[in-house]
Protein backbone atom coordinates (compact mmCIF):
# COMPACT_ATOMS: atom_id res chain seq x y z
CA UNK A 1 0.00 0.00 0.00
CA UNK A 2 1.61 2.93 1.02
CA UNK A 3 -0.71 5.81 0.95
CA UNK A 4 -2.37 7.18 4.06
CA UNK A 5 -3.83 10.67 3.96
CA UNK A 6 -5.63 12.32 6.83
CA UNK A 7 -7.43 15.65 6.88
CA UNK A 8 -9.16 17.56 9.64
CA UNK A 9 -11.97 20.03 8.98
CA UNK A 10 -14.37 22.29 10.80
CA UNK A 11 -17.98 21.09 10.66
CA UNK A 12 -19.06 23.24 7.74
CA UNK A 13 -21.32 22.02 4.94
CA UNK A 14 -19.21 24.15 2.60
CA UNK A 15 -16.36 21.64 2.99
CA UNK A 16 -18.39 18.66 1.77
CA UNK A 17 -17.56 19.28 -1.90
CA UNK A 18 -13.87 19.53 -1.06
CA UNK A 19 -13.82 16.14 0.69
CA UNK A 20 -15.91 14.55 -2.06
CA UNK A 21 -13.48 15.76 -4.73
CA UNK A 22 -10.49 14.58 -2.75
CA UNK A 23 -12.06 11.14 -2.20
CA UNK A 24 -13.02 10.78 -5.84
CA UNK A 25 -9.58 11.92 -7.02
CA UNK A 26 -7.74 9.53 -4.70
CA UNK A 27 -9.99 6.63 -5.70
CA UNK A 28 -9.37 7.42 -9.36
CA UNK A 29 -5.63 7.56 -8.90
CA UNK A 30 -5.78 4.30 -6.94
CA UNK A 31 -7.16 2.62 -10.06
CA UNK A 32 -10.93 2.71 -9.82
CA UNK A 33 -12.96 3.42 -12.92
CA UNK A 34 -14.44 6.91 -13.26
CA UNK A 35 -17.87 5.61 -12.28
CA UNK A 36 -16.59 3.67 -9.26
CA UNK A 37 -14.49 6.63 -8.11
CA UNK A 38 -17.62 8.80 -8.26
CA UNK A 39 -19.36 6.20 -6.09
CA UNK A 40 -16.55 6.43 -3.53
CA UNK A 41 -16.86 10.24 -3.61
CA UNK A 42 -20.63 10.06 -3.13
CA UNK A 43 -20.33 7.62 -0.20
CA UNK A 44 -17.73 9.81 1.50
CA UNK A 45 -19.90 12.87 0.84
CA UNK A 46 -22.82 11.23 2.66
CA UNK A 47 -20.61 10.14 5.57
CA UNK A 48 -19.24 13.66 5.96
CA UNK A 49 -22.72 15.23 5.78
CA UNK A 50 -23.84 12.75 8.46
CA UNK A 51 -20.85 13.56 10.62
CA UNK A 52 -21.46 17.31 10.36
CA UNK A 53 -25.23 17.25 10.79
CA UNK A 54 -26.01 14.27 13.00
CA UNK A 55 -22.63 13.64 14.61
CA UNK A 56 -21.36 17.11 15.44
CA UNK A 57 -24.78 18.77 15.28
CA UNK A 58 -23.48 21.49 12.93
CA UNK A 59 -21.15 22.77 15.67
CA UNK A 60 -18.23 24.25 13.70
CA UNK A 61 -15.97 23.99 16.75
CA UNK A 62 -16.18 20.21 16.59
CA UNK A 63 -13.82 18.82 13.95
CA UNK A 64 -14.35 16.12 11.35
CA UNK A 65 -11.42 13.86 10.53
CA UNK A 66 -11.28 11.98 7.26
CA UNK A 67 -8.55 9.46 6.49
CA UNK A 68 -7.89 7.58 3.28
CA UNK A 69 -6.00 4.30 3.19
CA UNK A 70 -5.13 2.13 0.25
CA UNK A 71 -4.38 -1.53 0.78
CA UNK A 72 -3.63 -4.29 -1.69
CA UNK A 73 -7.23 -5.18 -2.35
CA UNK A 74 -9.25 -2.26 -1.05
CA UNK A 75 -9.64 1.46 -0.55
CA UNK A 76 -10.73 2.48 2.93
CA UNK A 77 -12.06 5.81 4.18
CA UNK A 78 -12.68 6.65 7.83
CA UNK A 79 -14.87 9.61 8.78
CA UNK A 80 -14.78 10.61 12.44
CA UNK A 81 -16.90 13.13 14.28
CA UNK A 82 -16.80 14.34 17.87
CA UNK A 83 -20.50 14.29 18.61
CA UNK A 84 -22.59 12.30 21.05
CA UNK A 85 -23.39 9.74 18.35
CA UNK A 86 -26.41 8.99 16.26
CA UNK A 87 -28.60 5.93 16.03
CA UNK A 88 -27.36 4.39 12.81
CA UNK A 89 -28.83 0.98 13.62
CA UNK A 90 -32.44 2.14 13.55
CA UNK A 91 -32.68 4.23 10.42
CA UNK A 92 -35.89 3.77 8.46
CA UNK A 93 -35.71 1.94 5.15
CA UNK A 94 -36.15 4.68 2.53
CA UNK A 95 -37.61 2.11 0.12
CA UNK A 96 -40.58 1.29 2.35
CA UNK A 97 -43.78 2.64 0.88
CA UNK A 98 -44.35 5.02 3.80
CA UNK A 99 -40.86 6.49 3.42
CA UNK A 100 -40.65 7.01 -0.34
CA UNK A 101 -41.90 10.58 0.01
CA UNK A 102 -39.60 11.50 2.85
CA UNK A 103 -37.30 14.41 2.06
CA UNK A 104 -34.44 13.05 4.20
CA UNK A 105 -33.11 9.77 5.56
CA UNK A 106 -31.29 8.39 2.50
CA UNK A 107 -27.68 9.13 3.50
CA UNK A 108 -26.75 5.79 5.08
CA UNK A 109 -28.70 3.96 2.39
CA UNK A 110 -26.60 5.71 -0.27
CA UNK A 111 -23.35 4.92 1.55
CA UNK A 112 -24.24 1.22 1.67
CA UNK A 113 -25.06 1.20 -2.02
CA UNK A 114 -21.95 3.02 -3.22
CA UNK A 115 -19.28 1.00 -1.38
CA UNK A 116 -18.88 -2.65 -0.42
CA UNK A 117 -18.81 -2.27 3.34
CA UNK A 118 -19.99 0.37 5.79
CA UNK A 119 -19.28 0.03 9.51
CA UNK A 120 -20.13 2.37 12.37
CA UNK A 121 -18.10 2.42 15.53
CA UNK A 122 -18.86 4.49 18.59
CA UNK A 123 -15.62 5.66 20.15
CA UNK A 124 -16.06 5.93 23.91
CA UNK A 125 -16.63 9.63 24.58
CA UNK A 126 -14.91 10.59 21.34
CA UNK A 127 -17.68 10.51 18.79
CA UNK A 128 -18.42 8.10 15.97
CA UNK A 129 -16.27 6.62 13.23
CA UNK A 130 -17.77 5.52 9.93
CA UNK A 131 -15.60 3.14 7.93
CA UNK A 132 -16.23 2.84 4.20
CA UNK A 133 -14.49 0.18 2.15
CA UNK A 134 -14.50 -0.47 -1.56
CA UNK A 135 -12.67 -3.43 -2.99
CA UNK A 136 -10.62 -3.45 -6.12
CA UNK A 137 -11.80 -6.15 -8.47
CA UNK A 138 -10.13 -8.19 -11.12
CA UNK A 139 -10.30 -6.73 -14.61
CA UNK A 140 -13.30 -8.01 -16.48
CA UNK A 141 -15.30 -8.99 -13.42
CA UNK A 142 -18.57 -7.16 -13.01
CA UNK A 143 -18.61 -5.13 -9.82
CA UNK A 144 -21.50 -3.91 -7.76
CA UNK A 145 -24.17 -2.34 -9.93
CA UNK A 146 -22.71 -3.99 -13.01
CA UNK A 147 -19.62 -1.83 -13.06
CA UNK A 148 -16.24 -3.10 -14.05
CA UNK A 149 -13.30 -1.93 -11.99
CA UNK A 150 -9.79 -2.34 -13.18
CA UNK A 151 -6.75 -2.26 -10.97
CA UNK A 152 -3.97 -0.22 -12.50
CA UNK A 153 -0.60 -1.84 -12.75
CA UNK A 154 2.38 -0.31 -11.03
CA UNK B 1 -25.83 24.27 -10.29
CA UNK B 2 -27.68 26.43 -12.76
CA UNK B 3 -31.43 26.62 -13.22
CA UNK B 4 -32.82 28.44 -16.25
CA UNK B 5 -36.58 28.59 -16.77
CA UNK B 6 -38.38 28.94 -20.09
CA UNK B 7 -42.06 28.93 -20.86
CA UNK B 8 -43.89 26.90 -23.50
CA UNK B 9 -47.47 28.07 -23.23
CA UNK B 10 -48.80 26.80 -19.93
CA UNK B 11 -45.75 24.69 -19.26
CA UNK B 12 -42.52 25.87 -17.63
CA UNK B 13 -39.35 23.95 -18.41
CA UNK B 14 -36.44 24.36 -16.00
CA UNK B 15 -33.10 23.45 -17.56
CA UNK B 16 -30.88 22.27 -14.71
CA UNK B 17 -27.14 21.78 -15.06
CA UNK B 18 -24.28 20.89 -12.73
CA UNK B 19 -24.87 18.90 -9.57
CA UNK B 20 -27.77 19.03 -7.16
CA UNK B 21 -26.11 18.63 -3.79
CA UNK B 22 -26.29 19.93 -0.26
CA UNK B 23 -25.73 23.59 0.39
CA UNK B 24 -26.04 25.03 -3.07
CA UNK B 25 -27.74 22.93 -5.73
CA UNK B 26 -30.57 21.88 -3.44
CA UNK B 27 -31.26 25.51 -2.46
CA UNK B 28 -31.18 26.75 -6.08
CA UNK B 29 -33.58 23.99 -7.12
CA UNK B 30 -35.96 24.93 -4.28
CA UNK B 31 -35.79 28.62 -5.21
CA UNK B 32 -36.39 27.95 -8.90
CA UNK B 33 -39.42 25.72 -8.33
CA UNK B 34 -40.85 27.95 -5.59
CA UNK B 35 -40.65 30.98 -7.90
CA UNK B 36 -42.57 29.12 -10.63
CA UNK B 37 -45.24 27.85 -8.24
CA UNK B 38 -45.56 31.28 -6.62
CA UNK B 39 -46.36 32.74 -10.05
CA UNK B 40 -49.29 30.35 -10.12
CA UNK B 41 -47.93 28.21 -12.90
CA UNK B 42 -49.22 24.65 -12.69
CA UNK B 43 -47.19 22.62 -15.16
CA UNK B 44 -43.50 22.20 -14.51
CA UNK B 45 -40.85 20.07 -16.23
CA UNK B 46 -37.44 19.70 -14.64
CA UNK B 47 -34.94 19.00 -17.40
CA UNK B 48 -32.23 16.95 -15.68
CA UNK B 49 -30.22 16.34 -18.85
CA UNK B 50 -27.35 18.55 -17.69
CA UNK B 51 -27.21 17.25 -14.12
CA UNK B 52 -24.16 15.09 -13.45
CA UNK B 53 -25.15 13.75 -10.04
CA UNK B 54 -27.19 14.35 -6.90
CA UNK B 55 -26.65 13.47 -3.27
CA UNK B 56 -29.23 12.56 -0.63
CA UNK B 57 -29.99 16.24 -0.05
CA UNK B 58 -30.56 16.78 -3.76
CA UNK B 59 -32.84 13.76 -4.01
CA UNK B 60 -34.65 15.00 -0.91
CA UNK B 61 -35.16 18.41 -2.49
CA UNK B 62 -36.52 16.81 -5.65
CA UNK B 63 -39.11 15.00 -3.53
CA UNK B 64 -39.87 18.23 -1.64
CA UNK B 65 -40.46 20.05 -4.96
CA UNK B 66 -42.80 17.27 -6.09
CA UNK B 67 -44.76 17.54 -2.83
CA UNK B 68 -44.94 21.35 -2.91
CA UNK B 69 -46.21 21.22 -6.49
CA UNK B 70 -48.91 18.75 -5.49
CA UNK B 71 -49.95 20.93 -2.54
CA UNK B 72 -50.48 23.78 -5.00
CA UNK B 73 -52.43 21.62 -7.43
CA UNK B 74 -49.54 21.77 -9.85
CA UNK B 75 -47.70 18.88 -11.42
CA UNK B 76 -43.98 18.39 -11.75
CA UNK B 77 -42.44 16.00 -14.24
CA UNK B 78 -38.88 15.00 -15.07
CA UNK B 79 -37.09 15.07 -18.39
CA UNK B 80 -33.92 13.25 -19.43
CA UNK B 81 -32.27 12.00 -16.24
CA UNK B 82 -28.94 10.54 -17.31
CA UNK B 83 -26.24 8.30 -15.90
CA UNK B 84 -25.89 8.65 -12.17
CA UNK B 85 -29.11 10.66 -11.79
CA UNK B 86 -31.09 7.91 -13.51
CA UNK B 87 -29.36 5.31 -11.29
CA UNK B 88 -30.35 7.22 -8.16
CA UNK B 89 -33.98 7.55 -9.24
CA UNK B 90 -34.12 3.79 -9.81
CA UNK B 91 -32.26 3.03 -6.57
CA UNK B 92 -34.63 5.15 -4.48
CA UNK B 93 -37.71 3.87 -6.34
CA UNK B 94 -38.58 7.47 -7.20
CA UNK B 95 -38.64 6.37 -10.82
CA UNK B 96 -41.99 4.79 -9.94
CA UNK B 97 -43.34 8.03 -8.45
CA UNK B 98 -42.28 10.65 -10.97
CA UNK B 99 -43.50 10.95 -14.53
CA UNK B 100 -40.25 10.75 -16.48
CA UNK B 101 -39.81 11.54 -20.17
CA UNK B 102 -36.98 11.20 -22.65
CA UNK B 103 -38.47 13.49 -25.28
CA UNK B 104 -39.29 17.11 -24.50
CA UNK B 105 -42.13 17.34 -27.01
CA UNK B 106 -43.73 14.30 -25.45
CA UNK B 107 -43.28 15.78 -21.98
CA UNK B 108 -44.84 19.09 -23.08
CA UNK B 109 -47.80 17.29 -24.64
CA UNK B 110 -48.40 15.23 -21.49
CA UNK B 111 -50.06 18.07 -19.52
Amino acid sequence: MGRHIKIRLESRIGYVDLVHELAEGLARSAGFSKSSALNVGLAVREAVINAIKHGNGMDVRKPIEVSFEQEDDLFRVRVRDRGPGFDWAHTANPLDRENIFRTSGRGIFFMKHFVDRVAFQRRQGRGTEVVLEKRFEQAGRAGRGGEVMKRRKG
Amino acid sequence: MKAISRHHGKVTVVDLSGKITIGEGDIKLRQAVNAILDEGRKNVILNLGGVSYMDSAGIGELVACFKRAREKDASLKLLNPNGKVQDLLILTKLQEIFDIYRDEREALASF
